[in-house]
């Protein structure tokens, strides 16, 4: 298992690379902005943060770290080591996961939103995984931070737009299969938490093994091209 | 340790490598040598079981590499063409990483001495000239003592103190019974190090022998001397298996009036563009 290496080298690489600064940064500004909404806003605000910020934000952090990885051309080391694809993969989801879900629980309790705290807990760290998830399987078949930006797009629409239609009352019950839906019903401890825990386990399970394949396959291909 | 047969592989429709077959014996430095683009890379790529979809049978310690899992890797150290480093993090923090990814270790201080970087090693590696990041590449390949190396042009851009160093490492190696693959544009190094060579040119394999014998092999060694007749300087040139025949070298030999004397060999480069019709560089 190089799980336990791989991973104190990303919790490494992102503090060196200030990704735990922004990581605060954000949260102080949407802190701040929570207190200045009006107190009944403030829920469906701070549910709204938590799911399009700390759980999002995976997509991002992670096309940056993969493109990083690229570019400083380490994957190809990695590639010859002993590492598996799975073992990068897990490493990855779980770090900005882990930090993810730190953050959602600052916002959630100054927002005063948390009613169950494992369901959040469950809703924002798997959310996590499945944007992180989605975002290894964009950034590795992409060179540029600018590719990889509109590539986010169609995948943040996808997620989103159903997930905040949900949220703001539109609740027809086929959404529920949807992961963005899973995680706000997981958030606000919704009457359909447990089907819900379990739909997003299944999307995150899926998404994962498409995303193990394609770190397998980008580190096969690495190693030769050059920048 | 490694064995290809019949080797066959493209990028593309068009073929590339064709039919390519030799053997690595277990503690030999094995050269290849080839112009850019003459497929070394390519070569390397398949021999460390990151390109798989070759024909042909290509056995690296004992594994067919396209069916190679993942521990293939704890015995086989590369140092890729490029430094391959976080380049905010320092170098000794990149070293540890890469270290703790293997199950067998060595001492690290103990590299960065040998490279001359230990004091250095605190430094991010950004901060690092091309010289210095190709130094720790190099030791990086070595963390965890691998019983075959992959070197692709090891000492390109080093200062040759440096870059003596590093030959000096590898002969290191190679006594510690280490197999070396030894990728270059290089043909002092390859001469120096090699055992045998391999001239690579457009995907294909023109020529493999140790390297003397291809020196050998063509163009015998000349002896070329001067010496001064009635006030003027005079030159001659023979065969250096043809000195004891040449009375005039004899004499000149006996009454010191020698003026210069040199022997000329082939170069590995220039046997490469004999057998290959393309330079090296
Ligand atoms: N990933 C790739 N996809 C398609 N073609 C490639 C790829 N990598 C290399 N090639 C082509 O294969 C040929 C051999 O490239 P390779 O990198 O093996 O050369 P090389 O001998 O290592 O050259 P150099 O001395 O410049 O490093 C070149 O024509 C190159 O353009
Ligand atoms: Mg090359």
């Amino acid at each position: 298992m190089k799980v336990k290496p791989l991973l104190i080298q990303d919790i490494k690489f992102q503090y060196k690379y200030g990704f735990y600064f922004l990581y605060l940064v954000f949260s102080v500004f949407y802190i701040t902005l929570l207190y200045a909404l009006p107190v009944a806003w403030r829920e469906k605000a701070a549910i709204l943060m938590i799911f399009s910020d700390p759980a999002a934000m995976g997509l991002f952090f992670m096309g940056a770290i993969v493109l990083f990885e690229k570019g400083e051309r380490v994957l190809d080391s990695i590639a010859v080591s002993p590492a598996k694809p799975y073992e990068y993969m897990l490493s990855k989801l779980v770090s900005i996961g882990v930090i993810s879900t730190v953050v959602a629980l600052v916002i959630g309790f100054s927002g005063g939103v948390i009613a169950n705290h494992f369901y959040f807990i469950a809703g924002v760290f798997l959310c996590s995984c499945l944007f992180s998830s989605v975002g290894i399987i964009l950034a590795a078949k992409i060179t540029t931070l600018n590719q990889f930006i509109l590539a986010t797009i169609p995948a943040q629409v996808l997620i989103n737009i159903p997930a905040i239609a949900y949220l703001f009352g539109w609740k027809p019950f086929p959404l529920l299969l949807h992961p963005g839906v899973c995680m706000i019903e997981l958030c606000e401890n919704g009457t359909n938490a447990l089907p819900a825990i379990i739909i997003l386990i299944l999307w995150v399970i899926l998404v994962a093994v498409l995303a193990e394949k394609a770190v397998a396959k980008m580190l096969r291909s690495v190693g030769g091209f050059k920048l | 340790m490694i064995s290809v047969k019949n080797l066959q592989f493209s990028y593309t429709r068009q073929p590339f490598i064709e039919n390519m077959s030799f053997e690595v014996k277990d503690g030999e430095i094995f050269g290849f040598l080839g112009p850019s683009g003459a497929g070394k890379s390519t070569l390397q790529k398949i021999l460390t079981g990151l390109l798989r979809n070759y024909t042909g049978s290509v056995i690296v310690s004992d594994t067919e590499v396209k069916r190679h899992d993942n521990s293939f890797y704890e015995n086989i150290g590369v140092d890729f063409e490029f430094p391959s480093l976080y380049e905010k993090l320092t170098a000794r923090e990149n070293l540890r990483f890469f270290s703790s990814l293997y199950r067998k270790q060595t001492d690290i201080d103990y590299l960065l001495e040998r490279v001359g970087l230990l004091h250095e090693a605190n430094k991010r590696v950004a901060e690092y000239s091309k010289g210095m990041k190709s130094r720790i590449n190099f030791i990086k390949a070595l963390l965890h003592d691998p019983i075959l190396l992959f070197l692709d042009e090891p000492t390109s851009g080093l200062d040759p103190s440096n870059a003596g160093r590093i030959k000096e490492m590898i002969l290191q190696e190679k006594a510690k019974g280490k197999t070396i693959i030894l990728t270059t544009h290089n043909m002092y190094d390859a001469t120096e190090l090699c055992d045998r060579v391999a001239f690579i040119v457009d995907g294909e394999l023109r020529a493999l022998d140790i390297p003397r014998k291809l020196i050998m092999s063509r163009g015998a060694s000349k002896v070329r001397y001067t010496y001064s007749q009635n006030g003027r300087e005079e030159g001659a040139e023979i065969p250096l298996n043809q000195t004891g025949e040449d009375s005039l070298l004899q004499s000149l030999l006996r009454e010191n009036r020698l003026l210069s004397i040199h022997s000329s060999e082939p170069t590995l480069n220039d046997i490469f563009v004999e057998i290959t019709g393309r330079r090296l560089q």
